[in-house]
């Protein structure tokens, strides 16, 4: 039994750390979101939303399991000073690209179907926002071989 | 934790039969050694499945340059991330062997290449990420995460 505490434990660890990623995107798409013209915000908008929803649906898994949840941080760091809407995009790459990391480790430490089902579709969905920020931030080229994880 | 977490041999059992999964969960040890094998066994037949899957969609932005080499050149980056994606994915079974049988694919004439193309990268992703659900551990990692990918190139693709 102390193997499966352990993998549980592990699985808890990756929800934790995801959350805490999930936490950080919902605040720096409040950065990318302020420093995009208004006209140009949508996408800002349905980037936090995304992430919201994604922060709650693990929350809700860890209540679940009576595992704490991570609180968001008082504060973040910005990468980079976000001046320009280039410096925006380049921003909300940084952050989908950091919750992708994340979904990616919690697919490795996944105990259960059921968790692997929410990470590899929230891993998608961080990937085809990153593609649209990769290409407005004019990077090329706008998509990577394997999202979330080193060395790619 | 422990009233809420599916651990017990019984538990996974239950699920397996209900799910039609060999297994659930990674690293468990609680059904001994054969089972442990089993696992690691079907684990590897999961990420070799994905092999042809991957096969296909290499085949498949050929065929496209092929039938359309102003695309081709466009989506270059993309077939070579692809063809990434299947060298990772090989070196996951190191016993695979390469599928020579993959139907060939090509757009059907007259046919919207790029949209042709979309359609092809987009059921591998859904298939890789199918098989992501099913698998454990590493192997899940870098099903999802080349699932993840795709459905990437399918956005590109738009």
């Amino acid at each position: 039994m102390a193997d499966e505490r352990s993998a549980a434990g592990r699985e808890d660890d990756a929800l934790r750390a995801t959350l805490a990623a999930e936490h950080a995107a919902v605040w720096g798409y409040g950065v990318v979101g302020a420093a995009l013209p208004p006209e140009g915000r949508a996408p800002a908008g349905a980037g936090e939303q995304a992430h919201r929803d994604a922060r709650d649906r693990l929350a809700a898994l860890l209540d679940e399991r009576d595992a704490d949840p991570v609180p968001a941080e008082a504060g973040y760091t910005l990468p980079f000073p976000v001046l320009s809407a280039v410096d925006a995009a380049a921003l909300a790459v940084v952050l989908e690209e950091g919750v992708s990391a994340s979904w990616a480790a919690l697919l490795d430490a996944a105990g259960r179907s059921a968790v692997r089902l929410l990470a590899v579709d929230a891993l998608g969905a961080a990937e085809v926002r990153a593609v649209a920020w990769r290409v407005a931030a004019g990077r090329s080229p706008v998509t990577v071989a394997l999202p979330g994880l080193a060395g790619t | 934790m422990s009233t809420s977490s599916p651990a017990g041999f019984s538990r996974r059992r239950l699920l397996a039969g209900a799910t039609g999964l060999a297994l659930l969960a990674a690293g468990c040890t609680s059904g001994g050694q054969d089972d442990a094998a089993a696992e690691t066994a079907a684990q590897d037949d999961r990420v070799a499945g994905q092999v042809p899957v991957q096969e296909s969609v290499v085949a498949a932005y050929d065929a496209a340059a092929v039938a359309d080499p102003a695309l081709g050149g466009r989506v270059a980056p993309l077939a070579e991330q692809a063809r990434s994606q299947l060298e990772r994915l090989r070196e996951a079974v190191p016993d695979a062997t390469s599928s020579a049988s993959s139907p060939a694919a090509a757009p059907p004439p007259g046919a919207d290449v790029l949209g042709w193309l979309r359609g092809q990268v987009a059921a591998a992703a859904t298939s890789h990420a199918t098989a992501c659900v099913d698998a454990a551990g590493a192997r899940a990692a870098l099903l999802g995460s080349v699932a993840a990918g795709l459905r990437g190139h399918e956005a590109a693709l738009a």
